[in-house]
């Protein structure tokens, strides 16, 4: 396993764009792509939970190198709520349904493009730091507002 | 109001880190450091974030900051 680095973004973007699948940079590692300084371990992809995006998505994970065994493939092909992978090029959340958000077409429409990535909103990544509620998120939100304002400064 | 002066040094980071190519913002951002439990399992999927959350509740070391409490 190693870190993931601004290639590793490169390659998984490319390679997510080849399988067509439609997803999100998400959580501080999405804030982090919009300039956001701090540091996180793990790559936070929010993922649109249908059949056709989820079985997309399998294949892509299996081509960036995740070692994903059958029932693996078949829980991610059918979009639990929530999946952690620790088994490939860098860690990776896949979340299908984060809190504070009803509808991955809702935080779709609001996204960002920057690096030619997508990645959501910053106003969705705060809502559903809030909305979790966890001590870690209670820690990051400060931070996260006055980067929301900085950016709203130098738009 | 005491969030203002915080924003002017968060503000002087944020300008650094914009001044940087994404490259080594990248580099400075993306850490590796072991967390117990968490990153013991090579895979675990959680039918609901109900689910995910109870299982952090209970299973994770509270300073890890997953819980709610």
């Amino acid at each position: 396993m190693s870190v993931f680095e601004f290639k590793s973004a490169q390659e998984l973007g490319r390679t997510f764009d080849q399988h067509g699948v439609k997803y999100l940079f998400f959580g501080k590692s999405g804030a982090i792509l919009l300039g956001y300084s701090d540091t996180t371990q793990d790559v936070d992809l929010y993922v649109d939970k249908n059949r056709d995006n989820c079985g997309k998505l399998v294949a892509a994970l299996l081509e960036l190198g995740f070692r994903l065994t059958e029932n693996e493939q078949e829980e991610i092909g059918r979009g639990k709520d929530f999946i952690q992978l620790r088994n490939g090029p860098f860690d990776m959340d896949l979340i299908f349904a984060p809190d504070g958000i009803e509808r991955f077409e809702d935080a779709w429409k609001r996204r960002v493009e920057k690096h030619s990535f997508p990645i959501a909103n910053i106003d969705d990544i705060i809502g559903s730091k809030q909305a979790a509620n966890r001590l870690k998120d209670r820690e990051s939100l400060p931070r996260l507002l006055s980067f929301r304002e900085w950016m709203r400064g130098i738009r | 109001m005491a969030n203002i002066a915080n924003y002017a040094a968060d503000w002087e980071d944020f300008e650094a880190a914009a001044k940087r190519s994404i490259e080594q913002h990248m580099l400075n951002s993306f850490v590796h450091t072991y967390k117990p439990v968490l990153d013991d399992a090579e895979y675990r999927s959680f039918d609901s974030m109900e689910e995910y959350r109870h299982w952090c509740n209970e299973n994770l070391p509270y300073w890890l900051g997953y819980s709610r409490d």
